[in-house]
């Protein structure tokens, strides 16, 4: 493995939720401790196992593993050290304001800038207080999703420079406001981040298109802010061997094959490793030592343990959505869970059913939309990009709000229109053009703001500010957003998700956080099911095995309804593909927890 | 020198762009502020969402929230005083409490009150 070869003292992982930044860490700590280093492992994951891999308590405190000698761990829950942060701000007026007052204070604290902020916080000694690791050759980060990495590593720089250049006023880094007094730990920490001789970056990602084009992303941004050393490991790659056991896996092999030949230019450049995916589950030492080895002790699963399933399909949820006639329908989750698709997939079963449909999309790709654009009747296609349409919300706000206003004031609006909220605000408002529609039609959008977001705009009375003014001025009878999004006869949230612990932890997130809004999720679809594929490779077949678990948990635990959307042999592209992706054929019977 | 004292609603930026509208008076304000500064007033301005105890310290602001709530912010403090409340002063009224003079020019186009806030 490249990315093992002579590493400096800090190693980071990065990469989205699900890809096995969690085993490959573990797995290197454990090959460098038993290489004679002294090594920390750290682990800010919000879904993080290490304790339960190495199958020994952890905690937030420095906690040696037993059965690997020199190995020592650390697990930072981000969720706690946000309400720790939150408390410390909160804490002291809890009782002398007003109880409203308190709330929202809360609630401007609960996004997840300071989730990120408040983790590397917690992180931010162990880079630059020498004495506290002075016991350890080595460092391994395990860190939070691509997204959230992004955003945490390059705070801490925008910060130092905000502040060396004393432009004044708190800004939208605002909420690094409580931590000030250690602005200087901060500068150490990122400078420590960016020198190639201290810190290596490893890129970790599963061999699929939309991912590596995130990978890719997050490798430029990283190495714009200094974080040059970077490697690039591709996890859980089918071995070619599989290829004969099964039409599916065939598939797959050829598609991952097909991917990895045409990486994106950025990252050919990178060292880069492969590893295969194994029949076995990353839990212990055995099975972490084996994952970085080529060679691998493969226990065969007997015929026997073929997956029978059972559960609802996509089609059976369009039947009830269809029900109304017309409406939104929102599809949400993490990057790179297939939410495009399956927004697709939805408005071609509602256009399918004689329903008028404007499916609006966010594709990066634009092929999926583009192919679909009349290709069926009542169903119409539009495409926003995000980043052109958060371009032109900053243009607009600059040359509208901005005209008057002096350079001084122009570079303050400029950098708060910098903020990670700005893309999520600009992307809804260019939708919202299309939302009125749902009125007469089905709306389908592969977005959705996050309910933090929204309980902001509510809050600051920006929304209502809006719509009265809309009122007034054409005397229109016109709810407010928030209510629409909160009434289920006109807005349906589906949750999109993939049956593996990490990505149906981050989905069960973002309901919690929409349910603070006032928002309940109508639905969960659990996307590219190996389970729901019914695969004979006895790879993929524990792989299916392994799904059952989460699948059962998003039944059981966390969704009213949901469906299971089997992987697909080919990409779903164009309408036959979609309508087999949504189980259209079987017409399964649906089924509710209500 | 006169203090100006700005107590914020909670904000996550001074320029309140996290809107689906950007607040013209908050984008204006800032750009205010900043001005008064350079030329020499001294404006203090605190966030109800990041420095909450600067409220529940000060007597006035904290019996201002219990009486009217935080719908009702900004206030604005002189001296510790109140010198308005529910919008946010402009450029004039800045001037006059920190005692800058203004050229013609200046005075015409900060003048009009229409650059943002309530009282349109």
């Amino acid at each position: 493995m490249k990315f093992l070869d002579q590493p400096p003292r800090f190693l980071f992982f990065t990469g989205k939720g699900g890809v096995g930044k969690t085993s490959i860490a573990c797995a290197t700590a454990i090959q460098l401790a038993e290489a004679g280093q002294r090594v920390l492992l750290v682990s800010t994951d919000p879904a993080s196992n290490v304790g339960q891999v190495f199958g020994v308590s952890i905690g937030n405190q420095i906690t040696s593993i037993p059965g690997v000698g020199r190995l020592s761990a650390l697990e930072i829950d981000p969720q706690a050290a946000a309400q720790a942060y939150r408390d410390r701000i909160v804490g002291p007026v809890r009782g002398v304001l007003p109880e409203a007052v308190v709330k929202g204070i809360e609630e401007q604290l609960s996004g997840a800038c300071t989730t990120e902020i408040a983790a590397f916080d917690e992180f931010t000694a162990l880079l630059t207080d020498a004495a506290l690791t002075t016991d350890y050759d080595h460092i391994l980060f395990d860190t939070a999703p691509t997204g959230h990495t992004i955003r945490l590593l390059q705070l801490p720089g925008a910060w130092s420079g905000f502040l060396e250049e004393g432009k004044g006023d708190a800004s939208c880094l605002g909420p690094l406001a409580g931590l000030e007094k250690q602005r200087d730990q901060y500068r150490q920490a990122v400078e420590a981040l960016a020198d190639p001789r201290r810190t290596r970056l490893i890129l970790v990602a599963r061999a699929q298109e939309s991912t590596l084009r995130e990978v890719a992303r997050t490798h430029e941004e990283l190495a714009k802010i200094g974080l040059s050393q970077q490697f690039l490991v591709i996890n859980g790659v089918l071995p070619r061997g599989e290829a004969a056991l099964d039409p599916l896996a065939a598939a797959i092999c050829a598609r991952e094959q097909a991917v990895l030949s045409a990486l994106p230019d950025v990252l050919k450049a990178l060292p880069y490793d492969q590893v295969a995916l194994k029949p076995f589950n990353l839990v212990g030492l055995d099975a972490l030592c084996q994952l970085l080895t080529e060679t691998v002790s493969r226990e065969v699963i007997g015929e026997d343990r073929q997956v029978t399933f059972d559960t609802p399909s996509l089609s059976a949820l369009v039947d009830v959505i269809a029900v109304d006639k017309h409406g939104l329908v929102m599809l949400m989750g993490k990057g790179g869970v297939g939410k495009t698709t399956l927004a697709a997939a939805v408005a071609v079963e509602l256009a399918h059913r004689g329903l008028p449909v404007h499916l609006t999309t966010t594709d990066p790709a634009a092929h999926l939309s583009e192919t679909l654009n009349g290709s069926l009747n009542n169903l119409t296609v539009s495409r926003i990009d995000p980043h052109a349409e958060t371009e032109i919300y900053r243009q607009h706000v600059l040359d509208t709000k901005g005209a008057k206003l002096d350079a001084e004031g122009r570079a303050l609006l400029d950098e708060d229109l910098r903020s990670p909220c700005t893309e999520e605000i600009a992307v809804f408002q260019a939708f919202s053009r299309v939302i009125r529609e749902a009125g007469q039609k089905f709306v389908v959008m592969d977005t959705a703001p996050t309910g933090h977001t929204l309980l902001l705009l509510d809050a600051t009375g920006a929304y209502h500010r809006e719509i009265t003014r809309q009122i007034t001025d054409k005397r229109l009878h016109v709810i407010t957003p928030m209510m629409r999004l909160q009434d289920e006869k006109q807005t349906k949230i589906l949750l999109v998700t993939l049956a593996e612990t990490t990505p149906v932890l981050e989905a069960a997130g973002l309901q919690a956080d929409l349910r603070r809004a006032g928002i309940e999720p109508w639905a969960w679809i659990i996307n590219n099911s190996v389970a729901a594929a019914h695969p004979l490779s006895p790879l993929l077949r524990q792989r299916a095995h392994n799904e059952l678990r989460e699948i059962e948990a998003v039944a059981k635990h966390h969704a009213h309804r949901y469906a299971v959307v089997p992987l697909l042999r080919e990409e779903p592209v164009g309408v036959p593909h979609l309508l087999e992706l949504s189980g259209h054929a079987e017409t399964l019977a649906g089924s509710s927890k209500g | 020198m006169k203090t100006i004292q700005v107590f914020d609603p909670a904000l996550c930026c001074s320029t309140g762009v996290c809107g689906v509208d950007v607040d013209q008076a908050l984008v204006s304000f800032s750009a205010d502020a900043a001005w008064a500064k350079l030329n020499g007033a001294k404006i203090e301005r605190f966030n109800l969402a990041q420095q909450p105890m600067a409220f529940a310290e000060n007597i006035v602001v904290k019996g201002f929230l219990e009486r009217s709530g935080q719908e009702a912010l900004p206030l604005v403090l002189v001296n510790g005083e109140v010198a308005l409340a529910g919008r946010y002063p402009n450029r004039v009224e800045l001037a006059r409490w920190a005692g800058i003079q203004q050229t013609a020019t200046e005075a015409e186009s900060a003048d009009s009150c229409c650059s943002g806030g309530k009282c349109c």
